[in-house]
């Protein structure tokens, strides 16, 4: 049921970006960017969220550390944690995709500030924000 | 060899550091000057020395962090090599032309480390072995790249509103593009659960052998042609580039026409020839068709130009179509003809750039039609021009005659009789629109008499003779001794049409 939901909600996000960046005003195009650029984050979120599965986060009161998992390194034995028994059977969210996320977050920021800085300076050289007067590049 | 293993991650390390240090020293434009190009120039040995190494010795793969397959890989096999020293080469000539060209402001404050990002850019897209890595680099060189374009150098006679209009166009259009990237990497991801683009490419071949490849991954790999598709300006993607290129000043403008948008070219060439096997059935004839339509509305639209970099940048396009006809096509031979023509391309319009931006200093005007006669005043650059026209329209003894040459053969070998038709007719259009702007630029009258002291007073200074004379001696070389580089491009496209030394490299690691 979540999952639909899910998709159904990064599809609207999509349409509002989609719609947004066929704006004619500049600042309505850099935040259809931001929309867009969301929405392909919660994509990017949703590709690892599998029903069921449990954080990839180690707490103290793991339900885990009854099975043999050892969590905690001992250099002095040669343990590196984590170490899973064979047989185990461990269903986590795929931890994977949330660095993909804050990778794309931090790169979607430096450039929608480029992006808002660069729609105040053309405001400056050109008087306007309509980008459908901006056009004198054109032929 | 111990030494040489590092390689990879200090092509791309280097120029990063350097963008941080080069911070540092802003206002000192001397010392500057001789550190960036003692860096370009070690970067370009090392590309070199890189190439020989996987030329000797086969793919070399970098671990950063020694995570095995499952962290960062850079993979330098032969067309990543390749493609890092034409860009090392690249850089190299457009920085030592930048150190005289662009203005003491410019030079002063972001010029050097935008231009160190860019190239470590470069470097990461032709050397990074993980596709999302890959959209990372892209946008490094993106950013750089927008702010390069805004600054200024003396031929330079765009004003700076249009400019910012040409970066909104440009940085709105790949956020879209990267936007796009990102949504197709993240399905990928869903399909096969890696990254890494061996990994993904033996899942893919092992779904296709057992009959249950899902059909989305048609519609990514479709995906993935309009975002490099997007780059490498194909037709209904192109209209970006005439607004954007015209706009940087020279050096810039070398990298972005001559470097930037083979980057979409290579993506196609790396990750559909080596993860989408199963979907080029269906988007070659799709690249064909694009490709022919793209060298059509360059060259038509070129002929109709008379501001000369506007003109220059529509050549750009239509050079490309060549590129991706060959990618198109799809055997070993047209894959052969296509890294030549990238090679031969990638140079002689770099080289043509530069030249023009000397030209419009010499001149004062965009306008081909208020030049004239420049022949006497500026003898030196009307031999470069002239080389480079040649290069681009395919004459021998250029480096682009053989380009054009194999290309056509490759055609008629795989039997594309009417698109190589459709080519030599539009082949013909490029002769005609760069002989046109060469007569009237450099030959005829001298068309304002009052100025004509004043020309004598704009000619190029040594730097930028020297970087323009070396970039004429290579594209003379690869006209008269061609033999090396088409040896080496049809090694690079055996390894792109069968992977497997690829994967084996990249999967027959320890992991920690």
């Amino acid at each position: 049921m979540n999952n639909t939901l899910l998709s159904v909600c990064i599809a609207l996000l999509f349409a509002i970006g989609t719609f947004m960046i066929l704006r004619r005003d500049m600042i309505k195009v850099a935040i259809g960017i931001t929309v867009l650029s969301h929405a392909t984050n919660l994509l990017i979120v949703s590709a690892g969220a599998f029903l069921g599965g449990r954080t990839p986060i180690i707490t103290s009161e793991d339900p885990g550390s009854s099975s043999g998992i050892i969590f905690t390194d001992d250099l002095a034995n040669g343990i590196l944690a984590p170490i899973i028994p064979k047989g185990t059977e461990m269903v986590f969210v795929d931890p994977l995709v949330q660095a993909l996320t804050l990778t794309a977050i931090v790169i979607s920021l430096a450039t929608t500030a480029f992006l808002l800085i660069l729609c105040y300076r053309i405001y400056q050289e050109h008087g306007t924000t309509d980008v459908s007067e901006i056009r004198r590049l054109k032929g | 060899m111990d030494s040489m293993q590092h390689v990879p991650i200090i092509l791309v390390a280097l120029p990063m550091v350097f963008a941080a240090i080069t911070i540092l020293f802003r206002s000192k434009s001397g010392l500057q000057k001789a550190l960036n190009i003692g860096v370009f120039a070690g970067l370009f040995v090392m590309s070199l020395s890189l190439l020989l190494d996987v030329w000797n010795n086969g793919i070399i793969v970098y671990e950063v962090g020694e995570w095995g397959k499952y962290g960062i890989l850079l993979v330098a096999d032969l067309l990543g090599a390749s493609m890092v020293v034409l860009s090392s080469l690249i850089s190299l000539m457009a920085m030592i032309y930048a150190t005289d060209y662009m203005d003491r402001r410019a030079l002063d404050t972001t010029f050097f480390p935008l231009f160190n990002l860019m190239a470590a850019g470069l470097n990461g897209i032709f050397l990074t072995g993980d596709i999302f890595n890959m959209f990372v680099f892209f946008e490094v060189l993106v950013l750089s790249s927008c702010g390069l374009i805004v600054l200024t150098g003396r031929g330079d006679h765009t004003k700076m509103a249009d400019k910012l209009e040409a970066i909104f166009k440009y940085l709105i259009l790949n956020m879209v593009s990267i936007i796009l990237m990102l949504v197709a990497i993240a399905s990928l991801y869903a399909t096969v659960g890696t990254l890494n683009m061996a990994d993904i490419a033996v899942k893919i071949a092992y779904l296709a052998e057992t009959g249950t490849l899902p059909w989305h991954i048609h519609v990514i790999a479709m995906m993935l042609i309009v975002v490099f598709g997007y780059k490498a300006a194909l037709f209904p993607l192109h209209f970006w580039l005439a607004d954007v290129h015209p706009s940087a000043p020279a050096p810039i403008h070398a990298m972005l026409s001559g470097m930037v948008i083979k980057v979409g070219v290579y993506g196609i060439l790396r990750v559909h020839y080596l993860i989408f096997h199963e979907s080029m059935f269906m988007l070659q004839p799709v690249l064909i068709l694009l490709s022919l339509v793209t060298i059509a509305v360059g060259a038509t639209s070129a002929v109709g130009q008379y501001d000369l970099k506007r003109l220059l940048a529509y050549s750009s396009v239509s050079q490309i179509g060549y590129v991706l006809l060959g990618v198109g096509m799809g055997t070993a031979y047209a894959l052969t003809a296509a890294m030549v023509y990238l090679v031969n391309h990638a140079i002689a319009k770099s080289m043509l750039f530069l030249a023009t931006g000397e030209t419009l200093y010499h001149a004062g005007t965009k306008d081909i039609r208020k030049m004239g006669g420049f022949v006497q005043s500026a003898p030196f650059l009307s031999v470069i021009f002239l080389i480079g026209a040649m290069s681009i329209a395919g004459l021998p003894p250029t480096g682009g005659f053989f380009a054009k040459l194999v290309l056509f053969d490759a055609g008629l070998g795989a039997e594309y009789y009417i698109p190589i038709g459709i080519a030599l007719v539009f082949a013909i259009f490029t002769l005609f629109y760069l002989f046109r702007t060469w007569l009237s630029i450099f030959w005829g009258e001298v068309k304002e008499h009052d100025k004509e002291d004043a020309y004598k007073t704009r000619n190029p200074t040594i730097a930028i003779k020297i970087s323009l004379a070396l970039l004429a001696c290579v594209v003379i070389f690869l006209g008269v001794y061609p033999e090396p580089l088409i040896v080496l491009s049809s090694t690079i496209a055996e390894q792109l049409l069968d992977p497997q030394p690829y994967i084996a490299a990249v999967l027959e690691r320890s992991v920690r």
